[in-house]
């Protein structure tokens, strides 16, 4: 068919995409366009493989689906049904997830960091979490490989980790980032300006301008200078033969008599209204859902192999889930911020990343500029104490003497913290609806209060009058998480399922950790390393059957 | 604490031209058609324009320039999911609104032994203070925890609402949607050509 997106104002995609007949099985068939997703269907097609990739929502057109405007920007997000629990309940919707063909990129902020090198060991260092079974080192080509693909601009020598420099440099930041930069250099803090952050300092390709310092960035960019994997890979994996099938809600993965899965089932949403079941064959399949709609998928789609779910033989489908502790800190200030301006990811420290034996707590958190627009700023001041009345109104009458700051903090992976089905609620599909469970545990209150406690000393540095803050947290990793064997993990460093040889999980999902670094550069650079793992055993039969233990994990 | 005017003569929507074909839609939607009630009744909206007014009061505008914002509250109660998530411990959300508009009635009998929309300003202040406190008297509130209501129900949606609208954006100096024309003046909190400045206080907070 042939497509007619616009991606941009100087970008229309209209390629003629190809399309696979869902009764005739594709090599790849893909749930999911995100970060993990989206890229592995680029990569895969590029490399010749037949793909599919579905996705629940719609393409989001730049110019008639997105809006400079915090309200009208519904679309984008993930509002289906969920039910959030446990002692400190996560905020779903619009603060982590996505809906339509590119995911949650469409309206994150596009914070780039990468993982640092002791994230890979925070077992072996701190004897807490879990270590990875793959190394930085490992990661570190392919982070190279997306900074350049995304891109992401940023400091010429980024000091943290692995210290290492941007392919583009920093975008102009808005005051109120500016504020973050002064704060940190006043207390002698090492800070950098320029995000690290997915939006190129000039036009990008032929369709991608410049950034006009908008600040929308989290209700997508109508602009198309900022990444997401819709304006970054998504067009190059449809012009290498791939099929982007929007609308496309997933609901099982049946699998065979010999342990196979055979493809995926969905409810197709068609432009007349009418919802259709449909089944898209496949060879091999990728669930690419994020960590709420991933482990769903594979929960409810139980089989006479696997009772308790798909690729669930050691229990940990939707086990481990982690969010980012990202409280908020305000500072008010007597000059004028005017925090609305320029993009909000701008400028950060990760000076308080890693593990400090002076601390209270182990790991770390990093802090990064924010710019909440209106509603969002209101609803941090209702958040904090209740208030309402002239005390909300004179408090929103500060709006742009505002500026802050967001913590970015590791929260530990905890078995107690995980999502399961409902065992009532169904969603308007008919499909079983996830209970995510939430608490914070001890380290995390402490990690939370002292990073708090620095962005506070931050925003009075540079002048704030006084200071507040509202818990918060971002981004939603873990739910199956990749390991050493079977009964450790439920995918392998490959992000292959121990027990399904053709069944991969693709996406934040698979993170056995998360840093105080935002996910998503980390979740295309694991897709990217799949991708080519696959490229190079598929012709050995290796998603017929699992190669025995060292044969495996030769590289 | 008096609400002043900080950026007096300011019209975000006088910039409307400006604006792209879908942002100014949905915008202009929000100003000029406001939706009929349908889903509360006649006590319950009334219960409903009084808290509203409690929680953003517009007296001090002309009433020309007033945001409508329980009928938008009612529109909500037309959906059972409203953004994605529902706390496992609250009904779907025009429960929770049923609920707690005769919840605010409950504790206003106990607290003053009328119903809410019948007291004066300062005693449904206190109501509120009582619900915002987590712990307000009300067979209502055993069942849905008080503080979550206030805060993500009643708070939010209609903080939110207010926020949403142009002439809110006008009294906090927001410079709204920027596409295409985008903002270029970024440095020192600085004002675009068309952006208006602040009215300096008596502190001498304004310095642009």
């Amino acid at each position: 068919m042939k497509l007619n997106v616009q991606l941009s104002p100087n970008w229309v995609l209209d390629y003629e995409m190809r399309e696979y007949p869902f009764g005739e099985p594709v090599d790849f068939c893909i749930v999911g366009t995100g970060a993990g997703g989206g890229l592995l269907a680029q990569r895969l097609a590029r490399y010749g493989f037949s793909v599919v990739a579905l996705d629940a929502g719609p393409w989001h057109d730049a110019e008639r689906d997105m809006v400079s405007d915090e309200a009208g920007s519904q679309r984008l997000y993930w509002n289906d049904l969920r039910i959030t629990g446990g002692t400190d309940p996560l905020e779903l919707g619009a603060n982590n997830s996505g809906r339509g063909v590119g995911g949650g990129t469409v309206h994150y902020a596009a914070f780039c960091p990468r993982f640092h090198p002791s994230d890979f060991r925070v077992r072996t260092q701190d004897g807490v979490a879990a270590d990875w079974p793959i190394s930085y080192e490992d990661l570190e080509p392919y982070y190279e490989q997306m900074e350049r693909e995304y891109p992401v601009s940023g400091p010429a020598y980024y000091p943290w980790g692995r210290p290492h420099g941007y392919p583009y440099g920093p975008l102009q930041a808005g005051t109120a980032g500016q504020m973050l930069i002064k704060g940190c250099i006043e207390l002698g803090i090492r800070v950098v300006a320029g995000g690290p952050v997915a939006i190129p300092g000039g036009a990008f390709g032929r369709g991608r301008p410049h950034c006009i310092m908008r600040g929308f960035c989290l209700v997508g960019c109508k602009v198309g200078a900022k990444h997401s994997m819709a304006v970054s890979h998504i067009p190059d994996a449809i012009r290498n033969g791939a099929e982007i099938r929007d609308r496309c809600m997933a609901y099982e993965v049946p699998i065979d008599e010999e342990g196979l899965v055979t493809g995926v089932r969905y409810f197709r949403s068609l432009q007349d209204g009418r919802v259709v079941e449909e089944e898209q064959r496949a060879r091999a399949v990728v669930v690419a859902g994020y960590a709420i709609e991933s482990p769903r998928l594979l929960l409810n789609s139980t089989s006479g192999r696997f009772p308790q779910g798909l690729a669930n033989s050691s229990g940990l489908v939707g086990k481990f889930l982690m969010a980012q502790a990202a409280p908020v800190v305000w500072g008010r200030f007597d000059g004028m911020i005017r925090q609305y301006k320029a993009p909000p990811a701008c400028a950060c420290t990760e000076e308080f990343y890693e593990t400090d034996p002076r601390n209270d707590f182990v790991r770390g958190y990093a802090l990064q500029s924010v710019s909440p627009l209106p509603i969002a700023m209101a609803h941090l001041l209702v958040d904090e104490d209740g208030r309402f009345g002239e005390p909300l109104l004179a408090a929103m009458q500060d709006y742009n003497h505002y500026a802050c700051i967001g913590v970015l903090g590791e929260i530990l992976p905890d078995e107690r913290n995980y999502v399961s089905i409902h065992p009532t609620l169904k969603d308007q599909f008919g499909i079983p609806v996830p209970h995510v469970h939430f608490s914070l545990f001890e380290n995390d209150r402490r990690m939370m209060a002292a990073g708090v406690q620095k962005a506070r000393e931050v925003l009075e540095a540079a002048g704030a009058r006084e200071t507040h803050f509202v818990p918060r947290y971002a981004h939603l990793v873990g739910s199956c998480r990749m390991g050493f064997n079977p009964s450790d993990s439920v995918v392998d460093q490959w992000c292959r399922s121990w027990d399904v040889p053709n069944l991969f999980v693709c996406d934040g999902s698979v993170l056995p950790t998360q840093g105080s670094a935002n996910p998503a550069l980390t979740i295309s650079a694991l897709a990217a390393r799949s991708a080519d793992w696959i490229r190079r055993v598929a012709p050995t039969g290796e998603f017929r059957r699992r190669a025995p233990a060292g044969v495996r994990e030769a590289r | 604490m008096p609400i002043r005017d900080r950026y007096p003569g300011y019209r975000v929507l006088e910039r409307r031209d400006h604006w792209d074909d879908a942002t100014r839609r949905v915008v202009m939607d929000r100003v000029y058609n406001v939706p009929e009630f349908r889903h509360l009744d006649d006590h319950q909206r009334a219960t409903l324009e009084a808290l509203c007014d409690r929680v953003i009061p517009q007296s001090h505008r002309p009433p020309q320039r007033r945001v409508p914002l329980a009928p938008w509250i009612d529109q909500s109660c037309g959906k059972t999911v409203l953004d994605g998530y529902r706390f496992d411990d609250m009904p779907d959300n025009p429960t929770a609104w049923n609920w707690g508009l005769e919840g605010l009635d409950q504790t206003a009998q106990t607290l003053f032994g009328h119903d809410f929309v019948d007291l004066e300003g300062g005693q449904q202040d206190q109501v509120l203070e009582s619900v915002c406190s987590g712990n307000p008297p009300g067979e209502v509130w055993q069942r849905m925890p008080a503080r979550r209501w206030w805060i993500y129900v009643a708070l939010r949606q209609i903080s939110g609402t207010y926020y949403a609208h142009p002439y809110a954006w006008d009294e906090i100096g927001f410079g709204g949607p920027a596409y295409p024309r985008g903002y270029y003046a970024l440095n020192h909190g600085a004002p675009e050509p068309w952006e208006p400045r602040e009215l300096p206080t008596e502190e001498g907070r304004e310095r642009t």
